[in-house]
């Protein structure tokens, strides 16, 4: 440079601008909902119009038909349990159905009438994923010394593809209203 | 070897001018994250527990169906006929291909309803549900 002219700072001060940045992460900070949605998923079959329904015979030994009344009792495959009685029962069931090919495994069903309460039909099918969710773990203890949620995805994949979770829910009867 | 006591001749500050950058990058973070809540509930309802949650990963699929104490079904930002399910639910899906359906239905309400919505649902292709759930200690 040839010339050097002297020229007066004219610098945006930004000794606020930190301040006016906390400002609005504070904002976001209040604004933002962390609360994850949590539940039980579920994945429901095709609809399939009724003239269409066809019925296809499954082995007996591979369904866990659960039933419910509007009273709240539980039949699990004819016979009265109660709710917390589910996951019990279906483990052992599920257990001696690992080896198995994926065409044999089992079934749990779930059946209610429409004037049971929603709640004690999310009990059953909570102890039903619990069954599910146990032997899961458990099966991945043996094979991995982990914890079914400490897999990586590949190992999952295998347990999953042992245990899978099939529950089937019952298509609903025509009722008159 | 000898070791002497050095005074430092510098002034003892943190340095402060890179706050900003990282504040902002704070900023960014939560401005990213973050969902705003966007309807109002309209009905009045209390979630059932249950000790096998799992959690959505992500949020942005979710679409909701309130069902409340009294049977009243509540889609978006309105009460909606149990007929009406079918309509708004397809359009969602054709939206969001793999919208997941949280159902967060009061605890009370009887079964019929309840598969009377996942009939609707079914009809309009909405197959992932989850029916939303406290988590029971």
């Amino acid at each position: 440079m040839l010339k050097k002219r002297k020229i007066a700072e004219a610098a945006i001060p930004t000794s606020s601008m930190a301040d006016i940045a906390f400002l609005l992460l504070l904002f976001f900070l209040v604004a933002t909902v962390i609360d994850v949605d949590t539940g039980i998923g579920l994945t429901l079959p095709e609809y399939i119009p009724p003239a269409e329904q066809v019925n296809i015979k499954v082995d007996k030994d591979r369904m866990a038909a659960i039933l419910i009344n509007e009273n709240g009792d539980v039949l699990l495959d004819g016979n009265p349990t109660s709710v917390f009685q589910i996951k019990n029962n279906l483990k052992p069931r599920i257990i001696s159905k690992i080896d198995l090919p994926s065409n044999k495994k089992l079934i749990v069903s779930v059946k209610t009438d429409r004037k049971t309460n929603y709640n004690i039909y999310i009990q059953a099918l909570d102890q039903t994923k619990q069954a599910y969710f146990e032997v899961r773990d458990e099966y991945s203890n043996q094979q991995y010394g982990k914890k079914y949620n400490d897999l990586v995805p590949e190992q999952q994949d295998v347990v999953k593809d042992k245990i899978p979770i099939i529950i089937s829910l019952a298509e609903p009867e025509s009722v008159n209203k | 070897m000898k070791f002497e006591k050095r005074r430092a001749n510098t002034k003892q500050e943190i340095p402060t001018a890179s706050m900003p950058d990282i504040v902002f990058m704070l900023l960014l973070f939560f401005m990213v994250t973050t969902t705003l809540r966007e309807v109002d509930v309209l009905v009045d309802f209390k979630l059932p527990e249950a000790k096998a949650i799992e959690k959505i990963e992500n949020k942005r699929l979710i679409s909701y169906i309130w069902v409340g104490r009294s049977g009243r079904i509540q889609i978006n930002d309105s009460i909606v006929k149990l007929s009406d399910i079918e309509p708004i639910m397809y359009s969602k899906r054709q939206e969001l291909p793999n919208v997941i359906v949280s159902l967060r239905i009061d605890k009370g309400t009887d079964m019929g309803l309840v598969t009377d919505i996942q009939q609707e649902l079914r009809k309009a292709y909405c197959l992932r549900i989850n029916y939303s759930a406290n988590i029971k200690i």
